[in-house]
């Protein structure tokens, strides 16, 4: 059994998209525990992209690759979870903020992010403040991620955490912000809770804010 | 030598002659807000009015003192004219394209008056415009986007990544190989209408592929266009390039323009001897947030380092205070 996750782990980073859904198959009909499968196999992949990603080893084509594997295999598993499903380590809102139509950045965070075993909803690009704290108030997330890649966006963090606290939700949630112009000098200085210059340091974030690492 | 801003950007180039100072020029955009005040021309009129963008352009050199004019100043240039819905943004937000046409990458059709079309012909209607004004006294900047970043625009930037990931090597090839001629065509365009120099930006940044991508997919298509466009080309690749810099001096070009994250002296000290060097004052944190005293000691750093042309990293956010565009040019009045 241990091979069988060693394998399709194997496979995740390396991006065998093609090759995966056997592995998986085979694993299932092997009666391989669920759970083990997804967070050893799967979210353990992940892991180990992020951080060869983070050394600079590999680049964004190589985890959109190994994303789109992990995807595959878990969509094999997750029908077959009892119960609410895998257990989520905790609940993301992510977007980019308004006035900002870029999103790879957000995408690879929320890629990880979702790798590494949380729940993540991406709102999208181009958010307005309002729309934010609309979906605070009716999602309640553990965090709330923002990304600006310009720097005439990034004062519309500071807006949506100015907001949270007029509303009073601010206490109820993590914030974290990052993007290409954003730095922890600035994340501080606009009340954020963190700044992650990359998905992996996102990851990390979540974690401990979650107190999970 | 004579120390006139066009002798000493020409000069530093090819590693020349030094002037009096070192040329403080611009590869990439140097309009901010209080520039448009003070030239009385603002966006989104000076992406779409060849006489407003010859202004603009003209207004980096005539009021903060940059050696160059560089009348582009969005990167969605050629994107329009190959099908791109681009939006010309306002005052305080750049252009950006709104759908990729070509996301299933099938063959792009490349008009065949492409260089006719307004978003084309208002740069080279700008150049000529400048050629008149401060032709031999200024630098005249062009620019143009190389395939690789045609090719985000065309199918989109995780699409494209995507499908480097998924070894489409064909699909991919093929693109660049259709997009590839557009760059040429307008760089070709850009030097008879009057540049003395262009900037090839192509975004295979280290921040989204690696330097095995770029010798694999582009290397060989920016040694073709270097060997086949006359004139002098500058490449602009943002994020950490730090790992791929002896790829862009083999590819053939005569300068590079790179970003803070990649420090100066390490640069200056791989391939300074074979590309002139241009850069490479940091934006978001120095130009944006800092002060005056600050973008004179990154400039000073690059200038110690042996940069050739001192210059932002890159396009400079809209809201960046001219007193810190004006701060870069009097570090280069320093001397060397």
């Amino acid at each position: 059994m241990s091979d069988r996750i060693a394998t399709i782990k194997k496979a995740i980073v390396e991006g065998k998209h093609t090759e995966i859904e056997t592995m998986v198959r085979e694993a299932i009909g092997d009666k391989t525990d669920l759970d083990i499968l997804i967070n050893e196999a799967l979210i353990g992949a992940m892991d180990i992209v992020g951080k060869m990603f983070a050394a600079g080893e590999i680049f964004v084509p190589e985890m959109l690759v190994s994303a789109a594997t992990m995807k595959k295999g878990l969509a094999l598993i997750k029908p077959l979870l009892t119960g609410d499903g895998p257990q989520s380590k905790g609940a993301i809102l992510i977007l980019t903020v308004k006035g900002d139509l870029h999103d790879i950045g957000k995408n690879l965070v929320t890629i990880m992010l979702e790798g590494a075993g949380f729940n993540v909803l991406d709102l999208g690009v181009d958010l307005s403040a309002e729309k934010v704290i609309s979906k605070v108030e009716e999602l309640k997330p553990d965090i709330l991620a923002l990304s600006a890649l310009l720097t005439t966006t990034m004062p519309e963090m500071e807006k949506v955490i100015k907001a949270l606290e007029s509303r009073g939700l601010r206490d109820g949630v993590k914030v974290m912000v990052g993007g290409a112009p954003v730095d922890s000098k600035f994340a501080d200085k606009i009340g954020a809770d963190g700044y992650g210059k990359d998905a992996g340091e996102a990851v990390q974030l979540a974690k401990t804010f979650l107190h999970l690492s | 030598m004579k120390s006139t801003p066009f002798n000493l950007v020409m000069s530093a180039l090819y590693n020349g002659k030094k002037g009096a100072r070192p040329p403080a020029g611009n590869a990439t955009s140097i309009v901010c807000h209080d520039l448009m005040d003070a030239s009385g021309v603002s966006f989104p009129q000076a992406h779409v009015d060849a006489n407003a963008m010859a202004e603009l352009a003209l207004a980096g050199h005539e009021t903060i003192g940059f050696d160059t004019v560089m009348p582009e100043y969005s990167v969605h240039q050629e994107a329009a004219a190959l099908g791109c819905e681009v939006d010309w943004g306002s005052r305080d937000q750049m252009p950006d394209s709104r759908n990729f046409p070509y996301a299933d990458f099938s063959d792009v059709v490349v008009p065949e008056n492409i260089l006719e079309k307004p978003s084309m012909r208002v740069v080279l209607d700008a150049i000529s415009i400048l050629r008149r004004h401060v032709g031999g006294k200024a630098a005249i900047v062009g620019k143009v986007m190389g395939p690789w970043t045609l090719a985000y625009h065309m199918a989109g930037t995780q699409n494209l990544l995507l499908h480097v990931g998924l070894g489409e090597k064909d699909k991919i090839n093929k693109m660049l190989r259709r997009l590839m001629p557009v760059t040429t065509a307008f760089a070709r365009a850009q030097f008879q209408a009057g540049a003395d120099i262009v900037v090839l930006a192509d975004h295979a940044t280290g921040n989204l592929v690696g330097p095995y991508h770029y010798k694999e997919y582009l290397l060989p298509i920016h040694q073709e266009m270097t060997a086949t466009i006359e004139g002098p080309l500058i490449l602009h690749v943002c994020g950490n390039c730090t790992d791929r810099l002896e790829l862009f001096a083999d590819a053939g070009f005569d300068g590079y323009h790179f970003e803070w994250q990649v420090d100066a002296k390490a640069a200056v000290e791989r391939i300074g001897h074979r590309m002139c060097l241009v850069g490479n004052v940091n934006n978001a944190q120095t130009l944006f947030q800092g002060s005056p005293e600050d973008v004179r000691k990154q400039a000073r750093y690059a200038v110690e380092a042996g940069v050739s042309i001192i210059a932002p990293e890159c396009a400079i956010p809209l809201s960046t205070p001219m007193d810190n565009l004006k701060a870069l040019v009097a570090a280069v009045h320093e001397g060397y």
